[in-house]
């Protein structure tokens, strides 16, 4: 059974965590990513963890994740003879996915005028921290910024501290999703009428979209809302809770009331004064002593236990679980979203498998390529074997 | 039948039977009616209970229907018409399914203990219109021993191990900002959505396609997984701080909760930085020298930068450190965010009128602006029930009688019922 992306060609310019996540999820559901990599390889390439924490760009955690399911080729796009092999690729490709900062392309001719004007059906998602356009069109822009500006940061942390980012480089990974939305937008449009387009996202939008009402709420009533530690923002006193993070025996949990039943609180702890008429009309309001009240009972219990009797009450609690807990979740492995993957330099690792699962059409998964790993062998399809070496010869290719 | 003003949408020609409440699922259907695809949403009779403090100010002398005006439910579900439907009645059931078999794809995310009660199955559907695409959102998949706990978001971001991840050096677990977990299923189930379309358009084949909401979470929290097994190291959270590169922090800036985003991580930034803050002779200083050195020696450096944001107004700072060459961005609330002059001129917010409120809504579109297709957001959403007569008569074919007979059965319903059975 072919795949959902089945017959559609995706040629990636590397631009840090985001493209990467973008072309990752496009191979996944089945389209064939060529990956052009420059000399001296992704970026991510160069970013842990490395096994033994010793840097080494076939073994870099960040990169086997990004870039399972894909194919290397090592390729100098700054020199022209290489520019003009990658427009025999383009002629065949349908989605070019790069995080170059805006401009940088068109100066190598390569930019979406040129490309739409020679390539109408080509579909190009440009992945950069603010977007084409727009006065912060040529800002620097690290996560941790765009993060900021996206208006995500104040949303994240205790009121009384600094705004808080989360982990690791989420916005990329945001943004890295937002283009594999837009650019199966742009195939399905391009489905009807034949036309490509140009899919602009912004990385600092992506951080705005994760925001989830409060700018609407303040458009509106113009109310401010802003962290609020572990608990639930924007929470006023006729509000339910809990809805927050708290500490029990052997770890947190997250404490959330059943909505519909806030009695079964009550139930759960057996602690009568949660069942007040007081009490269910401004739960909100009473968020400290609830706090206080739950922190009591979760001291003598373990998450596993807190949870299994919330859950069997149909109180949706859950667990806050470590990473190496994740990993060894008997859930997981029974569902097969772990999968492991032999690379010939990093060994065997245990990596996230289908983001979503397809019961018709697999899901790709394949190890990450190594540097270069397919360059003869796709550039092969695209010309002879004298011309590689007059590529090889040139330094285009390494 | 209900086609858009102005020029075509991607996405239009493709109709998507929405069945989905809370946050994930209805974020997941607005972003494909905002590109063009009609997605119909169909409410319980019980649907849509206004909480007082989270309903829009009704403009002075519009009826009010408090359940027209709750803001989060307006704001993820434009894009959209409603239709009321009682799914538990014989007859609304046969409604529901004369709508599958004219229609594209199904989208839920009920627990899958309560689409099993609603017999929302891949066989049942496939029955009635044999290409059909059923994708469930479920917060942990319908297999697995987790498959019948129920969980909002935040609750799935807690079991992925992002929660963990997330905080203050010294502090407890956090939620990664609002609903997380939420848009980042959202956009995959989108997406996969359009994927599964696409295999359909070639193949003939339907299928059923789920999207647990935690398998996509189990995306972003990778590294921490394989740093486990490659060191055997668990790891935990570190603040606003950056694995290898100093500095890399949020600094307290003048003025009430303002913040500076600022990171350097070549020498060419740490040296304008120095510029900036007048403090040229750290470049010089061996703790500072190297990214190495200045890693390890990130307290103190914060402690210098911080030094100097605390007297500076968070937006010069950013543009003088921009200029500089310098990664910097100030922290902006909501307000400021919505007159920020980068969102203006790239417009994300996309402004569309209600009758009965005072402000127009300024829905967020998603991250990406279109150069041919166009994408803006149209339609507001749909009052409760607003388009319950028209589609059962223009699209399924019912008599008008027979539309009468679904109200008078309470099959279908022109207002909600509150929780308690009484009209609200």
């Amino acid at each position: 059974m072919p795949e959902c992306l089945a017959g559609i060609r995706v040629l990636e310019l590397t631009g840090g965590p985001s493209v990467s996540y973008c072309t990752k999820l496009l191979a996944g559901l089945g389209a064939e990513v060529i990956k052009i990599e420059s000399p001296a390889g992704d970026i991510c390439r160069h970013s842990g963890p490395f096994p033994g924490d010793v840097p080494d760009p076939e073994t870099s955690g960040l990169f086997l994740h990004l870039n399972t399911g894909k194919r290397s080729v090592r390729l100098d796009i700054e020199r022209p003879e290489a520019r003009a092999l990658l427009k025999r690729l383009l002629a065949e490709t349908d989605v070019m996915v790069e995080g170059y900062a805006p401009g940088a392309l068109t100066a190598l001719g390569l930019g979406y005028e040129a490309l739409a004007a020679e390539f109408p059906r080509l579909i190009v998602t440009s992945i950069t921290p603010f977007g084409q356009d727009g006065p912060y069109a040529q800002y620097l822009g690290a996560e941790i910024v765009t993060y900021a500006l996206g208006g995500y940061l104040m949303l994240t942390g205790s009121p009384e501290r600094e705004p808080l980012k989360s982990y690791s480089t989420q916005i990329e990974f945001q943004a890295g999703l937002q283009g594999l939305f837009g650019t199966m937008v742009a195939l399905t449009g391009r489905e009807a009428d034949g036309r490509g387009d140009w899919v602009d996202v912004s990385a600092m939008e992506a951080a705005t979209f994760l925001l989830g009402g409060p700018a609407q709420v303040c458009a509106l009533t113009g109310e401010i809302r802003i962290r609020n530690g572990t608990r639930l923002i924007g929470l006023v006193p006729r509000y339910f809770y809990p809805s927050t993070l708290r500490p029990c025996r052997d770890g947190y949990v997250h404490a959330h009331t059943n909505v519909r039943h806030p009695e079964l609180m009550s139930v759960l702890m057996e602690l009568p004064r949660l069942a007040e008429a007081e009490m269910l009309e401004t739960a909100a309001g009473h968020a400290d002593e609830i706090d206080a009240l739950m922190d009591e009972w979760l001291a003598g219990h373990d998450r596993r236990e807190v949870v299994a009797r919330a859950q069997e009450l149909r109180v949706p609690f859950t667990e806050v679980f470590r990473p190496d807990e994740v990993l060894a979740d008997p859930h997981h492995a029974e569902r097969g979203a772990f999968v492991e993957l032999d690379h010939p330099v990093a060994g065997r690792l245990t990596q996230p498998g289908p983001a979503v699962q397809f019961a018709a059409t697999p899901w790709r998964v394949e190890r990450a390529p190594m540097l270069g790993e397919h360059t003869d062998e796709v550039l092969g399809r695209w010309c002879s074997s004298a011309e590689l070496a007059a590529l090889l010869e040139t330094g285009a290719i390494v | 039948m209900t086609s858009a003003p102005g020029p075509r949408k991607p996405l239009a020609g493709i109709r998507i039977v929405d069945f989905t409440n809370a946050v994930a699922g209805p974020t997941a259907t607005s972003l494909l009616g905002d590109y063009g695809a009609e997605v119909i949403k169909i409410e319980a009779p019980d649907g849509r209970q206004p909480n007082p403090p989270g309903t829009a100010p009704l403009r002075p002398g519009a009826a009010d229907e408090p359940y027209n005006r709750v803001m989060h439910f307006n704001d993820l579900n434009r894009s959209k018409l409603s239709l009321v439907l009682d799914l538990a009645k014989p007859a609304g059931r046969q409604r529901f399914l004369e709508l599958v078999q004219v229609s594209d794809a199904v989208i839920e995310n009920f627990s899958p203990r309560v689409a099993g009660n609603l017999r929302i199955d891949y066989p049942d559907l496939r029955r009635v219109r044999p290409d059909i695409i059923l994708l469930s959102m479920p917060a942990f998949g319908k297999s697995g021993p987790y498959r019948d706990r129920i969980s909002y978001g935040p609750g799935i971001d807690a079991m992925s191990g992002i929660s963990h991840l997330t905080g203050y050096e010294d502090g407890p677990p956090m939620k990664p900002g609002n609903f997380f977990c939420d848009q980042n299923a959202a956009l995959l189930a989108a997406s996969s959505c359009l994927a599964a379309l696409r295999h359909r358009n070639r193949s003939g084949e339907g299928q059923y396609v789920e999207c647990a909401m935690i398998d996509g979470e189990l995306q972003v929290v990778a590294e921490a997984l394989l740093d486990y097994q490659m060191n055997g190291r668990v790891q935990t959270r570190t603040g606003n701080r950056h694995p290898s590169i100093a500095p890399h922090g949020v600094y307290r800036c003048a003025g009430e909760d303002a913040w500076l985003a600022i990171t350097a991580g070549t020498e060419a930034e740490f040296n304008a930085l120095c510029q900036v803050i007048n403090r040229p002779e750290l470049t010089a200083d061996p703790r500072f020298a190297t990214n190495a050195a200045r890693h390890e020696h990130q307290d103190e450096l914060d402690a210098v930068i911080a030094g100097w944001t605390v007297s500076q107004v968070k937006l010069s700072a950013q543009h003088t450190l921009q200029a500089a060459g310098v990664p910097a961005g100030a922290a902006l609330n909501v307000a400021e965010l919505l007159a920020n002059e980068q969102v203006k001129a790239r417009g994300q917010f996309e402004e569309v009128e209600y009758a009965d409120l005072v402000q127009p809504y300024p829905h967020t579109r998603a991250a990406f602006k279109l150069r041919v297709h166009t994408s803006r957001i149209e339609r507001r959403a749909p009052r409760f029930s607003e388009h319950t007569r028209q589609i059962l008569a223009e699209l399924l074919g019912a008599s008008v009688s027979e539309v009468e007979q679904l109200y008078e059965h309470g099959v279908t319903r022109a207002a909600p019922l509150d929780a308690h059975g009484l009209r609200v």
